[in-house]
């Protein structure tokens, strides 16, 4: 029993709504808004190393305290509280971000509060041990993105927001779907009982379909191919610091689902699931940075190396081996931080030509030199050039396969390499065509001093990638603990029916 | 952490200073700051050269990622150190030429530096370090490095073009042999270099063995400029001159030569890569040598030179390989010997004519052999240094270049003997394509000098008036082309010490540890040697070509070779194919269509979904329970089923709105029946209040507009909402199945024994709602919550434009 599992969950929401009240003195809200993010901040932080020092055991909360399997459950394993910490980081950053980028106008339009509500979600979603109230915790991160995706209202942005806004109420249905399927079955909705009682049932007739209706349900959160659709445009539309957000933790939590529901529950006939995880994982790759080469707008290139980098980090799971887990979830780590770092480059780089459209900048280095290698240095830690972080990732997702040595596995390793390739051809097009190049006659909208402030929130983001690619072996080492604890499915049982 | 690591990682560091220097000390080009790193450097590691000259090996252990196998370990023999006195020495006459070949002024100096110096701690991590994969992170920094030195002036389409391609091709060499790399850790469990030629013959016993090879030669053949990757090196030359003299002549494209030498000890021996090595070696020397002399920039001919010579001390390297078939006799590792000798030999004559290049560049503001001509009273030292230069790389007397080329023919002579790898029938054809190539490298280098220095002098086609160059842009040429003298003249300076044990590393079986091979380096073989007839051949042929050339040069014309290397078509080919292709790929399925992304979506989840139901023949229907089934509830079913299909067809919204309206009646109907009242009375409340809120909305909004659209697409849409209804009620309906053959107790047994018991409750759905799991429902209400505070939102506030990021 831990109640500070709850904190990570009670710390945003009550910050949200404490917002509600100030929506008119920003200078206020701002201050709460650091403050909370702190304090969520420090409290995630401090769980995930707890569930670090506390090593084979798991946090648990059983709410109400209703016994597991019969009520709530939150369950605080590595994975878990480390993505909660990440998604702490991030706010912290994406929060700084905003007060220098979004304007009055949003501030006072309860823009933080939905801010905060959208962390609840995303946390609860780590956090939860419940599959239904998951779906609820996707319901509450959710409503919070499609009121961040559409604030502003622009055409644009209602017109996006409108299929993003269909599609996953079309995944949310199919999420009911498969809850009513397991529980028919199974008779309970606590992950780990469902992990105990799908192993006693057999995962050979109806469990594989629904685990396949759960998969669809989480691939379409995670934006896998062909479910992606909603994605590329409706992230178009919001400010940069929305846009970043949700490419740094809305498709993770569709990842972190599969993880979870694929080492923990599903994992009787992987020669069926694991397979079809594996070949999403390649098409979801190839498709993606096709869809990146394809366009000329920053923010849309940026949009499908979302989906690009979705691919990788499931690869981990399809291949289901520690070293393959282990760089996947570095992979996550990575990404989280990285994604975020991109989308504020991308950003600030917008607000500097007054533009997205790559056809209309040129020659930026010359005149913001930061923005410039800022952007650089994100992009190569992107592609996987060592020594910063994208790189051990990668590395360990191609050894892994290699080690796994299926023909598969082997079909996958060759896609990691050349979709790696792609992405490098695809940001050093943006480089190239926003960043060197002839200096072109328009001015530009800030000045580099002017510039300096976006470009704060983003330099701890990129010193952090790259110290945790120079640093790797204690973050590679934390991975590898997390694939062990994942890999053995019963340090997870054990923890939450212990009290049975 | 030894001083011996941090040596490798000074430039590094160094370079975090350098725009400091560059901002607060203007007025002293900061190339003089950054001329102390590599001379203290080139002290530094020549006083460990007579340790190893005695055979001995220096190592230095530092763990970075152990549990990822990835060690610094620092291994320092012959081959590493003379591949870092080549780093470091050519790095610091490089660095003093920069200072007068690129200006104070309008010169974005600390950029230049900073990528100098990575360049040069990444190629210093390369050489030395004893781990593949430290060795792997490094030579990607050294790719990085020479794409950002190629795109230094960006300003140019050229060089930003040669940046990316060089990039793309290196990058992809560089992902290859990552995998290659791999290969090899899974089949000896560790990345030490040294562990794994211990554990050579298990590697060769391997079914890996093959694909590592092939990619690692991959990442070696990319580097090295090897046919047919060797494009990208002609486009480099957009790069400073200083940067070409010294990245892609002297050290970085020697990588891939580096990494052969290196890999030799594991792969040696095998018939795929004595062919690969030496025949494509061989091809290489031959298609950059025909290719040089078609050129009309001098740094274009340099540039495929370069590819000719790298691509000869390949073939060379490959030769040497056969050496282990025959116990490594002396006669074979000659082509070894030759391939280290002459990798000396062309940095130093190649160092100093592409500085030649630059100071006629510099001096004259042309690099084109058409404009130029007559410069060799204008500008005699120059002149000197392009004689020794030129004349050491078509290899004449005396000078080093002409000591090694005939030891290259001894090297293809040799090569006749070989009898393994089925040579018999094609031994011939590498003396024979090596003598040919040979003649071609003899008429680019009279190009490179008579072209330009003799001749009419055109002044009225320079922007400048020609004149000697400063005596600081002379002195680091001079100092190579002494070399050129002093190792043609005493080659015996570099045997014993340096080239002993760099052969030594690349056969380890050959030698014990202070051994020398009885190899010699002299100028004469006497009347009898073939070595001398086929040097005295390619002199007299090639003088011959050299004053008929404008009556044979339309061969290139003939062969389509005159306007850019063939090789170019494909990469342009691939990477617009891969553009459009991309393009292609996205706009036939982003259609930004919702009712197309819905329709691929269904398509997706039908398909995937069936075939799990079909493939674990999951689906079957209990008929058994359906006796029980009384005649009304039928009825409400069938009526629901009919007012749900009707909503798509209904044309007019309230109307609409009244079928749907329906449907949520019924529902309330069928919980009703369920035996739950308080979720009807909640249904009928939300139903009515939804329908009357539609319905006061709709009165305000126009009609709705018939859609139209073609029969057939209504077809496809037919089917997929049927299979989707298909696909739910036959999981459905095999669900309800397995739940029949359900082991367990479900937990809602538990809810209602103790609803009353444990949570004083008598109406357990309300229960389960506001205890058992409360925390669902409150988070519903946050949602809620949500979603009005959001709607507030949206209706007040409107940003126009996009003002704001």
């Amino acid at each position: 029993m831990n109640n500070l599992l709850l904190l990570p969950v009670v710390i945003p929401m009550f910050i949200g709504v404490i917002l509600i009240f100030f929506v008119k003195n920003i200078r206020v809200q701002r201050a709460i808004s650091v403050i909370g993010s702190l304090a969520l901040l420090i409290a995630s932080v401090y769980l995930a190393f707890a569930a670090y020092e506390s090593n084979s055991q798991v946090l648990t909360l059983e709410l109400g305290n209703w016994q597991a399997p019969f009520g709530i459950v939150l369950v605080g394993d590595m994975l878990a509280t480390l993505l909660v910490a990440l998604a702490g980081i991030v706010g912290l950053f994406s929060l700084l971000f905003a007060f220098q980028s979004i304007g009055e106008e949003r501030e006072k339009s309860y823009f933080y509060s939905f801010f905060f509500f959208l962390l609840t979600g995303v946390n609860g979603a780590f956090l939860t041990g419940d599959l239904f109230n998951l779906f609820v915790f996707f319901e509450v991160m959710l409503i919070s993105s499609y009121v961040l995706i559409v604030h502003g209202g622009t055409k644009f942005q209602l017109r996006e927001s409108f299929k993003y806004m269909v599609i996953n109420m079309v995944a949310s249905i199919f999420f009911l779907v498969g809850v009513a399927y397991i529980y028919a079955v199974t008779g309970t909705l606590n992950m780990a009982d469902l992990a105990e009682k799908v192993g006693v049932i057999g995962q050979d007739g109806m469990l594989n379909v629904i685990a396949i209706i759960f998969l669809i349900v989480f691939a379409m959160k995670g934006a896998f191919f062909p479910l992606y659709f909603w994605l590329p445009n409706a992230y178009a539309g919001p400010p940069a610091v929305v846009t970043a957000l949700f490419a740094a933790l809305l498709t993770k939590v569709g990842i972190y689902s599969i993880f979870r529901s694929f080492t923990l529950i599903f994992i009787h006939d992987r020669e069926f699931t694991h397979t079809i995880i594996l070949i999403l994982a390649g098409l979801t790759m190839i498709f993606g940075v096709l869809g990146a080469l394809s366009q000329f707008n920053i923010n849309r290139i940026l949009n499908f190396q979302i989906i690009s980098q979705v691919g990788f980090m499931a690869l981990g799971i399809g291949l289901y081996s520690p070293l393959a887990i282990a760089a996947s979830v570095y992979y996550i780590v990575h990404d989280i931080i990285i994604k975020a770092a991109l989308f504020f480059t991308a950003g600030a780089t917008e607000k500097v030509a007054g533009t997205s459209d790559l056809k209309k900048m040129s020659g930026l280095l010359k005149t913001h030199p930061w923005l410039g290698w800022l952007f650089f240095i994100t992009a190569m830690s992107f592609v996987g050039i060592p020594p910063l972080s994208g790189f051990f990732g990668k590395f360990g997702l191609v050894l892994g396969g290699i080690e796994v040595g299926t023909t598969l596995a082997y079909i996958l390793v060759a896609v990691v390499l050349l979709v790696s390739l792609l992405n490098l051809l695809s940001m050093m097009r943006i480089f190239m065509k926003a960043f060197w190049g002839e200096k072109n006659d328009t001015e530009p909208k800030i000045t580099n001093k002017q510039s300096i402030g976006l470009l704060r929130p983003i330099i701890p983001l990129v010193a952090l990638s790259i110290v945790l690619g120079l640093g790797s072996e204690p973050a590679f080492q934390y991975a590898l603990a997390i694939a062990d604890q994942i890999l053995d499915p019963s340090i997870y049982i054990d923890a939450v029916l212990s009290g049975k | 952490m030894s001083i011996l690591h941090i040596a490798i990682l000074a430039p590094f560091i160094f370079a975090i200073f350098i725009p400091l220097f560059y901002k607060y000390l203007p007025r002293i080009h900061t190339g003089w700051f950054v001329l102390v790193l590599p001379t203290l450097l080139f002290i530094y590691l020549i006083r460990m050269l007579p340790t190893i000259s005695k055979g001995e090996v220096i190592t230095k252990q530092f763990e970075w990622v152990p549990s990822l196998g990835i060690n610094f370990n620092v291994y320092i023999d012959g081959l590493g150190l003379l591949f870092a006195l080549l780093i470091t020495g050519i790095g610091a006459l490089v660095v003093l030429y920069s200072i007068y070949y690129l200006g104070k002024k309008g010169e974005a100096l600390h950029n230049f530096y900073v990528y100098l110096l990575m360049f040069m701690g990444a190629m210093l991590g390369v050489v030395l370090s004893g781990n593949l994969m430290v060795l792997y992170v490094f030579w990607e920094l050294t790719s990085l490095a020479s794409a950002l030195l190629i795109g230094y002036w960006y300003h140019r389409k050229k060089s930003r073009d040669g940046a990316l391609k060089s990039m793309l091709v290196t990058v992809m060499g560089g992902f290859a042999m990552l995998a290659g790399f791999s290969f090899l850790y899974v089949i000896t469990g560790t990345f030490n270099i040294q562990e794994i030629i211990a554990n050579a013959d298990v590697v060769a016993a391997s079914s890996l063995f093959i694909p590592a090879m092939l990619l690692i030669l991959l990442g070696a053949f990319t580097k090295s400029a090897q046919f047919p990757f060797h494009i990208w090196l002609p486009d480099a030359m957009e790069a400073p001159t200083p940067v070409s003299a010294y990245l892609h002549s002297a050290t970085m494209v020697k990588a891939g030569i580096y990494l052969v030498a290196r890999m030799s000890p594991v792969f040696a021996g095998a018939a795929e890569w004595f062919w690969l090595v030496a025949g494509l070696g061989i091809f290489t020397l031959l298609w950059g040598s025909f290719n040089a002399v078609r050129q009309t920039d001098l740094k274009s001919i340099l540039a495929y030179s370069t590819i000719s010579q790298l691509g000869m001390i390949m073939s060379l390297l490959g030769l040497g390989s056969a050496s282990a078939y025959y116990g490594y006799e002396d006669y074979y590792v000659i082509a070894t010997y030759a391939a280290i000798f002459h990798l000396i030999n062309h940095s130093t004559f190649k160092g100093s004519l592409f500085m030649v290049v630059g100071i006629i560049d510099h001096e004259t503001g042309t690099r084109d052999i058409r404009k130029l001509g007559g410069l060799i009273t204008l500008m005699p030292i120059t002149f000197t240094l392009s004689i020794i230069g030129a004349f050491s790389m078509a290899g004449i007397y005396p000078f080093n270049g002409f000591l090694s080329k005939e030891m290259f023919f001894t090297g293809l002579l040799h090569s006749l003997d070989i009898t393994q790898f089925n040579m018999q029938s094609l031994a011939f054809l590498f003396p024979v394509i090596g003598w040919i190539a040979s003649v071609f490298t003899f008429i680019y280098s009279m190009i490179i000098v008579f072209k330009t220095f003799t001749g009419k002098y055109q002044p009225e086609k320079l922007d400048k008036k020609p004149h000697e160059a400063p005596i600081g842009m002379l002195v680091p040429p001079i100092i190579l082309a002494a070399l050129v003298v002093v190792f043609g003249f005493f080659p015996g300076l570099l045997e014993h010490t340096i080239i002993d044990p760099a052969v030594h590393a690349i056969h380890p079986a050959a030698l014990a540890a202070g051994e020398h091979f009885g190899i010699h380096i002299y100028p004469w073989h006497g009347w009898d040697a073939p070595e001398l007839w086929m040097t005295i051949g390619v002199i007299a042929l090639g003088v011959i070509m050299y004053l008929t050339l404008t009556k044979w040069q339309k061969i290139y014309e003939f062969l389509r070779l005159h306007k850019k290397d063939p090789i170019n078509y494909i990469y342009d080919y691939l990477l617009d194919g891969v553009i459009r292709f991309a393009k292609k790929v996205t706009s036939m399925q982003m259609t930004g269509l919702l009712r197309d992304y819905l329709a691929f979506m269904f398509i997706f989840v039908i398909a995937i979904v069936l075939y799990s139901v079909i493939r674990y023949d999951v689906f079957s229907i209990d008929t058994g329970n359906m006796e029980g089934i009384p005649f009304y509830f039928w009825i409400i079913a069938f009526v629901f089923a009919a007012a749900t299909i009707t909503v798509p067809f209904i044309q007019y919204r309230v109307a609409a709105i009244i079928a749907v309206g329906i449907v949520g009646y019924l529902v309330a109907l069928f919980f009703v029946i369920f035996r739950a009242p308080d979720l009807a009375l909640t249904q009928l409340l939300v139903e009515t209040v939804t329908t009357t809120l539609f319905l006061l909305c709709f009165y305000h909004l126009p009609e709705l507009r018939k859609e139209r659209s073609k029969p057939k697409f209504k077809l496809t849409n037919l089917i997929i909402a049927i299979g989707v209804g298909a696909t739910v009620t036959i999981t459905a309906l095999s669900t309800l199945v397995a739940r029949g053959h359900r082991p367990f107790e479900a937990i809602s047994e538990y809810h209602l024994e103790n609803s009353y018991k444990l949570a004083g409750g008598d109406n357990v759905v309300n229960v389960i709602l506001v205890d058992f799991r409360g925390f669902d429902t409150f988070l519903e209400i946050l949602v809620l919550g949500i979603a009005s505070l959001g709607l507030y939102s949206l209706i007040k506030f409107r940003v126009k434009g996009r003002d704001s990021i």
